[in-house]
């Protein structure tokens, strides 16, 4: 006890240099992918042991767009994460709304069950929607996509949309109520700005995780719909890996973009979604 | 009977608003799921008939054991790995040090971007041609060969704890910040030094929420797809096992892959539900108390 006093107290007393040093081993931990993919995307002649690219090109940007079709792959993306974050969203304020602010018997049990599927890795019940899509004829559509990415969108969407609603203070609406404002003009000058800020922290959820998703996709993907992620698998697999880097930085931009709106606007907890049903 | 009409009302109106949720759950979820369990009981390639055989075939494997097994080692393995790296860091974050919005943007990152390409910058970074051998070679003496990061088992734990990680950070970090430094405050001036403050104060009290996320990772980690696909080499954890029965032979062996699917859904529900208990048992709140 007494050595790890004397340990804890070296370690006090080394805590600034500490602290930044392990600070800034994360922040190199953490970025060091990407640097390298950067690097490897615009690099040309690059082998042996040198630490940067002897030229720089951006003919494997080029080779991306022309050869690996990124703007339509980007185009099924968008068009796949739109459907998907718009059925979340209806999915996740009717939902919402029903577990935040009405009374039901077995609410807990319930909202565990529809929560069920961020418990269960997607690939066990990828291959069910799988083989229902195919009897469907949904699989390589946008439709289908879209709605394999729901399975996966919609708990986060109950999740943030329930606590928003729960949130929202009951006296506020009375209030307006008070003041004259029947139900339509109170959903839309009361209702609707309180809430605003949980609907779009469950859209840009909702996104991400479309625009991430891969497993559902890989199962469910044809010629018309292949998105990013799955784009770039395909890449890793011909072995191209400048082309496959390039790919991967045109991937990475809305990634950051979402990063910064979320820390702007959205509780970062929330993206990792608690432990509510689990 | 005005009430009578009410009171019904009211619960259709909350049926109707849970409808479209428990459509998406029972489409997308529950009858894929009980369709695996229904394929995953037929001889391969049948559409009629029962076998155990596609389980007792991959449980008897050895291999079978093995992929199990190497699931849960890499699972736990990057799961103690990110709790060892989210509690410092966290202690750190919650002091405020300058630059503190930036770190904890860095920590969001691997949540918002797709694995796939973490996992593809890790291999370049790691690799025998990527910065971090290069360092070894130049700088460090006595290394000349490099030192193998991608396709192991550690370094595959390695590339999962990066991927993995935030969703205990940002747990802990949530429950540090929820602490009321009343009580840190009553502690030292009780006499406590700030080692015993730590151990025996925060360190209880945040329990709950180190443990809460480390299931998160847990899970994650045990699902994991897309990283062990692309960086696993050899190693193939579950996930990827199941996608391969569909994806190399032809025709798919599509019954083989739902046995796999049930087995890989029970052992996490399974898992889970022993973790939990063992959390609610063990967990912080008596410690804390103490």
């Amino acid at each position: 006890m007494s050595l790890a006093r004397v340990y804890w107290r070296g370690l006090w007393s080394g805590r600034l240099v500490l602290g930044y040093t392990l600070l800034l081993s994360l922040t190199l931990f953490i970025l060091a992918p990407f640097l390298m993919i950067t690097l490897r995307s615009v690099g040309k002649g690059w082998f042996g042991r040198l630490w940067f690219p002897p030229q720089l090109t951006l003919d494997w940007y080029r080779w991306a767009i022309e050869v690996g079709n990124i703007p339509e792959v980007m185009k099924n993306t968008l068009i796949i994460g739109v459907i998907a974050v718009a059925v979340s969203t209806v999915i996740g304020i009717f939902a919402g709304w029903a577990f935040g602010r009405r009374q039901m018997p077995g609410k807990e049990l319930l909202m565990a069950v529809v929560l069920l599927p961020r418990m269960i890795p997607p690939i066990t019940y990828a291959l069910g929607v799988a083989k229902i899509f195919y009897t469907l004829e949904l699989v390589d559509t946008y439709l289908g996509v879209a709605l394999a990415h729901v399975s996966v969108c919609a708990p986060y969407a109950i999740l943030v949309l329930s606590a928003t609603f729960e949130g929202l203070d009951e006296r506020v609406l009375e209030a307006a109520g008070v003041c004259g404002a029947n139900t339509i003009k109170r959903f839309v000058y009361v209702v609707l700005p309180l809430i605003m800020p949980g609907i779009l922290a469950s859209m840009i959820f909702s996104f991400t995780h479309s625009y991430n998703e891969f497993t559902l996709t890989l199962l469910t993907y044809g010629p018309h719909t292949v998105t990013l992620p799955v784009r770039t698998y395909l890449a890793v697999g011909d072995g191209y890996w400048e082309i496959t880097s390039a790919m991967a930085v045109i991937m990475v931009l809305p990634s950051l973009l979402i990063l910064a709106m979320i820390q702007r606007r959205a509780k970062p907890e929330r993206l990792v979604g608690g432990l509510k049903g689990v | 009977m005005t009430r009578f009409w009410r009171s019904h009302s009211s619960g259709l109106v909350t049926f109707l608003l849970l409808l479209p949720a428990l459509a998406g759950f029972f489409g997308l979820f529950f009858y894929p799921m009980l369709l695996t369990v229904i394929l995953s009981f037929r001889p391969e390639g049948e559409i009629a008939g029962w076998t155990l055989e596609n389980y007792t075939r991959f449980l008897a494997d050895p291999d079978g054991s093995w992929v199990i097994l190497l699931t849960f080692l890499l699972a736990l393995g990057s799961t103690a790995l990110s709790v060892l790296l989210s509690v410092p860091l966290s202690l750190i974050l919650r002091e405020k040090v300058r630059g503190h919005q930036f770190y904890r943007l860095m920590v969001l990152v691997p949540l918002v971007v797709p694995g796939l390409i973490g996992a593809l910058g890790l291999l370049l970074f790691w690799g025998p041609r990527g910065w971090f051998n290069l360092f070894l070679l130049q700088f460090v003496p006595f290394v000349t060969q490099p030192v193998a990061v991608n396709y192991t088992l550690h370094g595959l734990t390695f590339f999962y704890v990066w991927l993995y990680f935030p969703y205990t950070c940002v747990t802990t970090l949530s429950a540090l910040e929820a602490l009321d430094p009343a009580i840190e405050e009553a502690g030292a001036v009780a006499g406590a030094t700030r080692w015993q403050v730590l151990r025996h104060i925060v360190l209880p009290l945040i329990t709950p929420g180190i443990l809460a996320g480390s299931v998160l990772t847990f899970m994650a980690a045990f699902g994991a797809f897309s990283v062990p696909l692309i960086a696993g080499g050899n190693y193939r954890p579950l996930a990827v096992e199941i996608y391969k029965q569909i994806a190399v032979p032809i025709p798919a062996r599509w019954s083989a892959a739902s046995a796999i699917a049930i087995i890989m859904g029970i052992l996490q529900v399974g898992f889970l539900a022993l973790y939990m208990r063992l959390v609610r048992r063990g967990g912080g709140s008596a410690r804390a108390v103490r």
